[in-house]
């Protein structure tokens, strides 16, 4: 199994190998051995059942979770690796300029309330990369364009919607230009109608070729926007398949297609009288 | 309107008003003065440092523990003769005050910090921003209007402290206004009520607009 991983490493935008993840005082793991990779330019969608680790899995990447074994890597450089009995260490003291390489989308937003849409977008590039301010807010105003808000610039976070806060975010992490992007349950808190203004933005991304893991609940997004897909259940990887629309159809394991099948509905049978 | 012409003598109004700047000039120094002291305080009490929070909770209960009156005497009395330090009585008040708006308005900032959920703190580090910026852009401001309802009611209850400064000998706004009170007892028995009526306005004009600069503040922040 290893040896399959390794040989696809080449091109690998992130590779996460062995990773454990757990916590304080938890005699579970909560992931388990986990290894991937995501080959540069390709989307990586994460399914599994609630508590499976699939969100873990992105804090670990992003450097918000110390990691007790395995590594990460990120084009080929190892920026994280996992040591026992740092359980309770916090967050990765890794560079500054190395978080910008990987960004991250919460479910929540988190757009801060104490700046306008514009100065949002364009905090991290003036404080973190030191860029020109003219080139920034140019940049940051194309971008909005794109996700169709650009008459939104100098709107209040709390004046927006659910699904442009969300879209605001995915800029606001797309201008940093990270080479891995995370999306973790992006749609999950929005109304359906504004799910769709955001993963339109999501699968644009994917055929510019922008490097992802999805996280999500969105079977048929999955379905949409994946190149390879892994059903990940207790911290382990049940399945992961490269063929996505195979797994959707005919998965491999068992427990993919009892896991797939709880999305699908028959219809009532009514009560004959 | 018996006893209101006191109001009218040659005198009386500009020694209130004199009055009325000692009071200010006490309370708007050591207003000023908490704000970095509480910042401080608010700050080190969300380290995770166990020494640090230990001696900023001791300092915060002694402060509140101790009635503002013997605080005062402490710092008058106390000072000079532990360490040689005279300070006036002014000089005591502003210490004393600015001692227990620091104390206070480090409670508030710690308590608006941390009602600053985690994740906003997550994502600015996945941003890239230091601890620091973080700090300075995101978790500040928004803790900043968080506790403004509640340190502009502080500031006001130190505006009406500093009468307290009275029984150390500091001639504010009621020690003068009790001087004329006194120095008229026989010419304007029933004087007494309009002098404390004009005081009562000098500090509800004061304290009234600090909480019409809050309600305003409020109002444009509220929906954040």
């Amino acid at each position: 199994m290893t040896d399959i991983v390794t040989e696809t490493n080449n091109g690998a935008a992130l590779s996460v190998r062995n990773l454990v993840k757990q916590y304080a005082n938890a005699g579970r793991r909560v992931l388990d051995d986990v290894s991937f990779d995501v080959p540069k330019g390709r989307v990586l969608v994460v399914v599994g059942p609630s508590g499976s680790g699939k969100s873990t899995l992105l804090r670990t990447i992003a450097g918000l979770e110390p990691i007790q074994g395995g590594e990460i890597a990120l084009e080929g450089k190892v920026i994280e690796t996992g040591k026992p009995g740092t359980e309770k260490a916090g967050r990765s003291a890794r560079s500054s300029e190395l978080r910008t390489h990987i960004g991250m989308v919460f479910q929540s937003y988190e757009l801060f309330p104490n700046k306008t849409v514009l100065g949002n977008i364009m905090m991290a590039p003036l404080l973190v990369q030191k860029r020109d301010k003219a080139e920034v807010e140019r940049e940051a105003l194309e971008l909005l364009g794109k996700v169709g808000l650009a008459d939104r610039k100098d709107s209040w976070p709390h004046e927006l919607s659910g699904g442009q806060r969300q879209r605001i975010a995915i800029c606001r992490a797309l201008i940093l230009h990270p080479e891995v992007l995370l999306l973790d349950e992006i749609t999950a808190a929005l109304d359906p109608e504004m799910v769709r203004e955001v993963l339109d933005v999501v699968i644009g991304l994917a055929r510019a070729g922008q490097t992802m893991i999805i996280v999500t609940h969105e079977m048929r997004f999955a379905r949409a926007v994946a190149d390879e897909i892994i059903l990940l259940e207790d911290g382990h990887i049940v399945e992961h398949s490269n063929d996505p629309e195979r797994f959707f159809t005919e998965p491999e394991t068992d427990r993919a297609r009892r896991f797939l099948r709880t999305f699908e509905f028959e219809r009532a049978p009514h009560d004959q009288q | 309107m018996q006893g209101a012409e006191i109001l009218l003598q040659p005198g009386v109004m500009p020694r209130l008003l004199q009055g009325l700047w000692v009071t200010v000039w006490i309370a708007a120094v050591s207003v000023i003065a908490s704000v970095p002291v509480g910042l401080l305080v608010g700050w080190l009490m969300t380290l995770k440092s166990r020494v640090v929070r230990v001696l900023m909770r001791i300092y915060l209960d002694f402060i509140r523990i101790m009635p503002q009156l013997a605080l005062l005497f402490l710092a008058y009395y106390g000072f000079a003769r532990w360490f040689d330090w005279n300070l006036d009585a002014t000089g005591a008040c502003v210490l004393v005050f600015i001692l227990w708006g620091g104390a206070e308005l480090g409670d508030l900032v710690r308590g608006a910090l941390q009602s600053i959920p985690e994740i906003q703190s997550e994502s600015a580090y996945v941003l890239g921003l230091s601890n620091w910026q973080g700090f300075v852009h995101v978790i500040l401001p928004q803790a900043l209007r968080r506790l403004l309802p509640a340190s502009v009611n502080l500031a006001t209850r130190i505006v009406k402290t500093t009468s307290l400064a009275v029984l150390l000998g500091v001639v504010e706004v009621i020690k003068v206004g009790q001087q004329i009170i006194d120095a008229n007892r026989f010419q304007y028995p029933t004087g007494t009520l309009w002098i404390y009526g004009v005081i009562f306005f000098m500090y509800f004009i004061v304290c009234w607009p600090l909480s019409i600069v809050a309600r305003r503040l409020e109002k444009r922040w509220a929906n954040d």
